[in-house]
């Protein structure tokens, strides 16, 4: 007789139907919404295709992806809601769970460790005195340990919650990026010009960029890994 | 603009005048583009004077090699879509670049999306496909929103949609954001993710030209593939094939980083010495330190020892003959001071946390490649496990549906190889604990 029993699963098996997390009153989608939802749909052939955008909408309206909100965009392109989960769970940008205000994603792939990312995360660690992975108390600041966000040249740097970048990272950079956030001041989009621009140009290429940065030399790493 | 640049060869890349991101302020906007660049002329010429099989075969001629790590000849992979039927055709232009190391695609998108967006147009009008997808990865919000302003001008002129340029060829540009996983950028997980899936690698064959998106014939293309041929369809075939390597014409993006005085992006020829590009491009190596490796194309590629580079040139043919490859061309560069291990064992967590978890040589593998160089990092390793982990590649290697498990598995087989001392340095010797007992041979 085998001992295995189907109620005592050797691995925990993920709750699909949690207690919600958004009160009833707020878990919908405004007409408007819904209309965006619906331009999604008509992009692709099939309905289930939308669900990547539709997830993006959802995490910008509800700040992250509980169970009852991946059912809520199941309704909304009438696909499964097994469906909705399994892409969810699959992408590392929809957070599954509350985050702070700010996530702050250090990129710690190759190039960066090779220029100091650790030591950017050691100092965003003990300045918001929290470890990788959590949320301080407040409620305001996430600190993340990330791969590779495509921006090897200007290491060591980190993406503000899924949006803008901040390149070449120092720890009066850091002073001032914490700071500024913590006034709800997102950091500006710059631009990163090319050294061939610098040498051909004088730098800038796009005048509708106020902020630009060029490439420095990296700073030589504390802790590798 | 005149296309000054005549046959610029790799030895002669100081005289080089970019092609693909030329030092023209503003480029990215739609008027700069046409008034400066001779923007969307190639399509208009295309569309009234070529038929779409001889625009194949002229880019094919000019030997556009892939520019998302296989190299492989553009024009040819467009050549295996099936005759137009009654099914629908669709292009997926891959700018999912996640790739460590790689940001050249960014620099592309940003500088000169337009020179993508014409090359999309041209591949499709080519292929005669319905639409094209651009997968970009879900953290370049700012780039694609930057793009979706420049497409909305595109279609408010015309350019895209029905009747493109008042001809009778309609086609579509739609721009995707994904949400964060490096398999998308493997050309059957982009399908399936498009097709709002999970992003698991499909079993080939069926080949995409066969059976791509939603089971429709599909080719995928990188961004500096297509860029390329939009060139290629305003300059001819012959004036691309002779800038660059022989075998490996057109110039490209070397997204450099690492220990370097200027690290960057730069448009060379391709076939540039991997030499010149640190000491003469980059400015040397930072505070003067030696080099110790260089990992010529994205984390995937073999690293390369530095008694290996010497007249090695970044090209495809070249790069396998010195035992790596051309790959994305995002390429890093490494100083005395880096040990080797703690590098492998940064690398490996890379492909751990990436695996898409589909086939159990991966998903089981890349978690143990990462707990076995992290022990010997910790010092309590053993030679043994050296040919531990080599064993562990051979069982990875060409076991998997898709090439994710070969991407992790040769950093680890050459790293060993190439830079034995630094791990022997910190693997305790292979002693056994005999209880007492001498053995004797």
């Amino acid at each position: 007789m085998s001992e295995f029993d189907i109620k005592k699963p050797v691995v925990a098996l993920p709750d699909m139907d949690p207690e919600p997390q958004i009160p009833e009153e707020d878990l919908f989608f405004t007409e408007e919404e819904l209309e965006r939802i619906e331009g999604f749909t008509e992009k692709y052939p099939t309905n289930r295709s939308a669900v990547m955008p539709a997830l993006w909408l959802a995490q910008e309206k509800f700040g992250f992806l509980p169970p009852e909100v991946m059912k809520l965009v199941a309704e909304a392109i009438d696909i499964p809601y097994a469906q909705v989960y399994g892409a969810a769970t699959f992408y590392t940008q929809y957070y599954k769970k509350q985050m702070g205000t700010y996530v702050l994603d250090v990129c710690c792939s190759f190039s960066c460790q090779a220029c100091g990312s650790y030591d950017v995360l050691d100092y965003l660690e003990e300045k918001l005195g929290i470890h990788a992975g959590e949320t301080t108390e407040d409620g305001r600041f996430t600190i993340q340990e990330v791969e590779c966000l495509g921006s090897c040249g200007t290491a060591p740097m980190l993406q503000v919650t899924n949006g803008p970048y901040v390149h070449n990272l120092t720890e009066e950079k850091l002073d001032q990026l914490i700071d500024d956030l913590r006034n709800d001041k997102m950091p500006p989009f710059t631009s990163v010009t090319m050294p061939q621009d610098e040498d051909e140009m004088g730098g800038n290429r796009r005048s509708d960029v106020e902020h630009t940065d060029t490439y420095r030399t990296p700073p030589a790493p504390e802790r590798w890994i | 603009m005149e296309a000054t640049n005549g046959k610029t060869k790799a030895g002669d890349w100081q005289n080089f005048e970019r092609i693909l991101l030329p030092p023209i302020r503003d480029l990215h906007k739609l008027d700069v583009y046409e008034a400066e660049y001779d923007g969307y002329q190639a399509i208009q010429k295309v569309l009234k004077e070529w038929e779409p099989g001889e625009v194949v075969n002229e880019v094919k001629q000019a030997n556009v090699r892939g520019r998302g790590g296989a190299a492989f000849n553009a024009g040819l992979k467009w050549s295996f879509m099936p005759p137009k039927g009654d099914r629908p055709r669709y292009l997926a232009c891959n700018a999912d670049e996640s790739e460590p190391g790689t940001y050249k695609d960014r620099q592309l998108m940003e500088y000169n999306p337009h020179l993508m967006f014409e090359g999309i147009l041209l591949a499709n009008y080519a292929m005669q496909m319905d639409a094209c997808y651009v997968y970009v990865r879900g953290e370049y919000v700012d780039w694609i929103d930057h793009m979706e302003r420049e497409l909305e001008k595109l279609y408010a002129k015309g350019y895209v949609g029905e009747n493109i340029f008042g001809s009778d060829f309609s086609t579509d540009i739609i721009l995707h954001k994904g949400a964060g996983a490096y398999i998308c950028g493997e050309e059957t997980s982009l399908m399936n993710s498009l097709e709002g899936k999970r992003g698991y690698p499909r079993i080939k064959p069926p080949f995409p030209a066969q059976k791509g998106l939603w089971g429709n014939p599909t080719t995928i293309n990188n961004v500096e593939t297509l860029a390329h041929v939009t060139l290629v369809m305003r300059h001819g075939a012959d004036w691309f094939s002779g800038i660059g390597a022989p075998t490996h014409p057109g110039s490209t993006i070397y997204g450099i980083s690492g220990h370097l005085n200027r690290p960057g992006v730069y448009e060379y020829p391709t076939g540039m010495l991997i030499t010149d590009l640190i000491e003469k491009v980059c400015g040397g190596m930072r505070d003067g330190k030696k080099l110790k490796a260089v990992v010529p194309g994205g984390s995937s590629v073999p690293p390369l020892h530095a008694d290996m580079i010497e007249g090695v040139t970044m090209d495809a043919d070249s790069l396998r003959e010195a035992g790596s490859m051309m790959g994305t061309g995002g390429m890093l560069v490494l100083n005395e001071d880096t040990d080797m291990v703690t590098y492998l064992r940064r690398v490996n967590h890379f492909y751990q946390h990436e695996s898409c978890g589909q086939c159990t040589p991966c998903r089981e593998g890349t978690g143990w490649l990462e707990a076995i160089v992290t022990r010997i990092d910790e010092g309590e390793g053993n030679l043994r496990d050296l040919d531990l982990l080599i064993d562990l590649c051979d069982q990875m290697e060409g076991r998997t549906i898709c090439a994710f498990a070969d991407a992790a598995a040769w950093p680890v087989r050459y790293t060993i190889e190439r830079f034995r001392e630094d791990f022997e340095a910190k693997c305790k010797p292979a002693v056994f604990d005999t209880g007492g007992v001498t053995i004797s041979a």
